[in-house]
């Protein structure tokens, strides 16, 4: 990425793509210094896919696609136009996140368009290539023949901005599942979508595959746009990610016809058992393991732990606080060393526990190099930014009255109590297991208690 | 006497806000500084932020910005202390934010937070509270001498500047007559210093229950930890139903009262949604528009939040009322003295609070020279150097313009325009991140 780029001079200009085609354009203003941007005109009527037709690639073999996407993956690896790199720039500028940050997350972007990867996303969340590219037979107990195919559908997704992988993601299994793809752009990630977009028709331009992807930014909720976009007629589902506001906003138009597919928020924890004492390596290995899975995109991510469950004593327990505060500020492939202090309204809940000192102990400061609270209980607060509460239990068992359909990923060490905990978790309503250490997520497998291609698609049956 | 109390007792003066103050600026500077010198020794959790800031003097008024406290830090204790009835635990945390000793208020015995409250408050602790939607509420400690002068500022304050409160009317107030919380505190004050005796008239004398709010939230909890059975929301639902139909009945026999004295100078205070309530009885009785008596005070305020209204809802407050005098104030739980409006609509500065117009991120003290021709946008805060129990710095989430002009009204010093509006919390746009929680949810699948 060292192609000359233009100075990032005024408010930023987000491109915007209508099926394939890169449009520039400064018509419109948008957002507050120093987050200024511009879009182009948006043509709502451009942004749908009239229904009477087929969605552009519902005919293109899979494999074919997927031959699109690995050479997809080569243009961002390449950058050779250099839309890649620049669409990095305006990340950092927009400061969302640290520089070093946002250059790991796009040099990333290249190698989520893997074939293997791909393959595997379709044997697990399909169930085979068959299903795709027609229509498969089987029959029934009762004798009767059917035929089932997984349709292509049209999908309008309201992605989240957290990280550029989302983007990525959406458009490697929109791709695979062969639908046309609207995707409103988050204000807080407007440049990787279409970029990526970009270097999709770089690859292969005008192709089908192209041709069924539309990126755009408008204000989310604007009920001008919405009102008229969310809509049955135009689009099978919408695809939501994220905050309560995103998916409230989307409900109001679900109905008959229109599907939410929702991506809502979750929390995610640890439990460290108390093995994590057996030795000096054991403690290490466990805050290193807390420390990774605590700070997955600066703990932006809804897989990064922010409430982790340890058995030990007072002691103990400190220990690992300590060794788990020393961490946390640690650059690793998803979380950068450049400290970004705690918001106000954070530090203003964890003052109010550092003269609780009987009760409380607070390791770090607010300057965003990691802090770690220490409790009885879990604390009422959200944590973020390199914030973990590290909650004391006599069992492990105890944490769970605070899973819930909203905790995601629950990070266990040592991997053996796993086995022991998963169904009850489950119960709960946790949706991943994993050892601790390793709750950055891998796709193909279910991502919020679902497979994400199974629900691209519109399982559709001809039978008798 | 200290200069910060001479600004303080400014307020007893009839023509407050129309004496010159020379170098008033200056002055508040200079009580800034006394204040922060006396209460850095006293609170634990100011000695702190002015450490972690380097501010160990009030050299201008920008030192003050890293030392204002956010409305959390008072709900900043762990919600289980109350939950599980931890009530030392509390007064500890309580002591982190407070002037005076608080530990060793006696609580063996306690049974839930309201009594907690009443043993404090028997102490001398004027503790109030805010009955918070989010279910955690803030408790703000103040002495008995800071409860009886925000009475005096508000007999000062209440009416300017169109008649003075002289305990001569007949007084009607949609509050609960008894509860620590602001709302009733400031309605107590009205029926103080307007009510002739035995004519003050509160929606119920039913008092506000903080375990009501408690149990909710508590609820809320059991909802989250998967805990909670159907049988336990249908009992809260049914609960919710009995009061609000209790609450009706009051009404119907408040609006009776206040109908039968519209045609003498009343004082009605009432949130928008209640005005609305008020009105529509009225209409339901054959009262038409406009017969209430010209020197009658009307107030109106409230968040709409979660409440829908029609459109044209001020209007029709408007008609209903008629010509009568319609006196407002700015002001907050957090906030002793109120900034009473004017004949032209903008809210006026008493000179014991310290206004501080603060980016959006309120981070930088913003002055004249950042808007144009002295009227600047910002966050609202401030230093009431009211208080002996606690700090008074806050910072706010309101979003307000000054002038820093003299008033069209022709009253010298800043105003603040009747444009205030609240700032948009993070996040409430449109960044979208997948992280978060589900509280909300939760809690909406509880309420009726």
């Amino acid at each position: 990425m060292n192609a000359i780029l233009p100075p990032l001079a005024g408010p930023a200009r987000v491109r915007h793509v209508i099926k394939g085609q890169v449009i520039e354009g400064d018509s419109l203003e948008y957002g507050r210094e120093p987050n200024r941007f511009t879009t182009p005109v948006l043509d709502v009527g451009a942004l749908v896919w009239p229904r009477p037709t087929p969605t552009p690639a519902a005919d293109v073999p899979v494999d074919e696609i997927i031959d699109v996407l690995v050479a997809t993956g080569d243009v961002l690896k390449r950058d050779a136009s250099g839309v890649l790199a620049q669409a990095m720039e305006r990340s950092v500028a927009a400061g969302f996140y640290p520089r070093d940050l946002v250059e790991t997350s796009f040099a990333h972007l290249g190698h989520m368009f893997s074939r293997a990867s791909m393959e595997f996303m379709i044997a697990q969340e399909i169930g085979g290539k068959d299903l795709l590219d027609g229509w498969r037979e089987v029959t029934a107990p009762s004798g009767r023949s059917a035929r089932v195919r997984a349709f292509p559908c049209r999908l309008l997704h309201v992605i989240a901005g957290n990280s550029p992988g989302v983007a990525a993601n959406t458009v490697i299994r929109g791709a695979l599942t062969k639908g046309a793809h609207l995707l409103k752009l988050p204000s807080n990630e407007l440049f990787s979508a279409p970029a990526i977009l970009a270097a999709l028709s770089e690859a292969a331009p005008g192709h089908p595959v192209a041709r069924s992807f539309s990126a755009a930014y408008w204000r989310g909720g604007d009920e001008a746009v919405e009102g008229l976009l969310f809509r049955p007629q135009y689009f099978d589902k919408i695809v939501a990610w994220g905050g309560e506001s995103t998916i409230k906003g989307a409900l109001k138009y679900v109905g008959p016809g229109l599907e939410l597919v929702a991506f809502d928020p979750k929390t995610s924890i640890s439990l460290i058992g108390r093995e994590a004492f057996a030795s000096e390596a054991a403690l290490e290995a466990a805050a290193e393991a807390g420390a990774h899975d605590a700070t997955i995109m600066n703990q932006e991510a809804c897989t990064a732990s922010r409430f982790q469950f340890i058995e030990g004593s007072i002691e103990q327990i400190d220990r690992y606080c300590e060794r788990l505060q020393a961490k946390l500020g640690q650059a690793r492939r998803s979380a950068s060393a450049e400290p970004r202090p705690i918001a106000r309204s954070l530090r203003d809940e964890i003052d109010g526990l550092r003269d609780l000192e009987d009760y409380y102990r607070v390791w770090g400061g607010y300057e965003g190099r990691g802090l770690v609270i220490r409790s009885d209980e879990a604390v009422d607060f959200y944590p973020e930014g390199k914030v973990v509460n590290v909650v004391a239990v006599e069992r492990l068992e105890d944490a769970l009255r605070h899973v819930n359909v909203a905790t995601q990923t629950v990070g266990v060490y040592p991997p053996q109590r796993k086995a022991a905990l998963r169904d009850l978790l489950a119960s709960a309503g946790a949706q991943r297991i994993v050892s601790l250490g390793a709750a950055t997520p891998e796709v193909g497998l279910p991502h919020d208690g679902f497979y994400p291609l199974h629900r691209f698609v519109r399982w559709v049956n001809d039978e008798g | 006497m200290s200069v910060r109390s001479e600004l303080v007792d400014a307020a007893v003066h009839e023509d407050v806000f129309d004496r010159s103050y020379p170098d008033l600026e200056a002055r508040q500077l200079e009580a800034a500084r006394e204040l922060f010198a006396e209460r850095r020794e006293q609170i634990p959790v100011l000695r702190r932020r002015a450490a972690e800031s380097g501010v160990d003097e009030i050299r201008s008024l920008d030192d003050l910005v890293p030392l204002l406290f956010a409305h959390t830090s008072y709900k900043s204790y762990p919600a289980s202390f109350v939950e599980q009835g931890r009530w030392d635990r509390l007064l500890q945390w309580m002591q982190t934010l407070s002037t005076q000793t608080v530990t060793d208020v006696d609580v063996e015995g306690v049974t839930d937070v309201d009594d907690w409250m009443d043993r404090l408050r028997a102490a001398g602790h004027m503790v109030l509270a805010t009955s918070g939607s989010s279910g955690k509420v803030s408790f703000l400690n103040h002495t008995r001498g800071d409860s009886a002068n925000k009475q005096r500022h508000y007999r000062r304050m209440s009416g300017w500047p169109y008649v003075k409160a002289d305990n001569s009317r007949v007084v009607f107030l949609t509050s609960p007559s008894k509860g620590p919380n602001s709302a009733i505190e400031a309605a107590v004050n009205s029926a103080a210093v307007w009510a002739r005796p035995g004519e003050a008239h509160f929606l119920t004398d039913e008092p506000l229950r903080l375990a009501d709010i408690s149990a909710s939230a508590a609820l809320n909890k059991r909802m989250a930890e998967g805990l909670a059975t159907p049988g336990e929301i249908a009992v809260a639902r049914v609960q919710a139903q009995v009061r609000a139909e209790r609450m009706s009945a009051a009404l119907d026999d408040f609006v009776e009262k206040l109908l039968a004295h519209r045609h003498e100078p009343i004082v009605v205070s009432a949130l928008w949604a209640q005005h609305m309530a008020i009105i529509d009885r009225a209409k339901a009785l054959g009262v038409e528009d406009g017969g209430f008596h010209p020197d009658s005070l009307v107030s109106a305020g409230g968040g709409l939040k979660g409440v829908s209204l029609p459109d044209d809802y001020k209007e029709r407050v408007d008609r209903f009322y008629g010509k009568v005098i319609r006196n407002n104030a700015y002001g907050m739980t957090e906030m002793a003295q109120t900034c009473p409006k004017c004949q032209c609509g903008r809210y006026h500065r008493p000179p014991g609070l310290i206004w501080l117009l603060l980016d959006r991120d309120g981070e930088r003290l913003l002055t004249a020279d950042d808007g144009e021709d002295g009227v600047v946008e910002g966050r609202f805060a401030f230093l009431d150097l009211l208080y002996e129990g606690r700090w008074g710095g806050l910072i706010s989430g309101d979003k307000v313009t000054i002038d820093f002009k003299d008033c069209p009204c022709g009253r010298a010093g800043p105003t603040i325009l009747d444009t205030i509006s609240r700032y948009a919390q993070a996040g409430e746009s449109d960044h979208i991140g997948c992280a978060g929680t589900i509280d909300a949810y939760i809690r909406g699948a509880v309420a009726p």
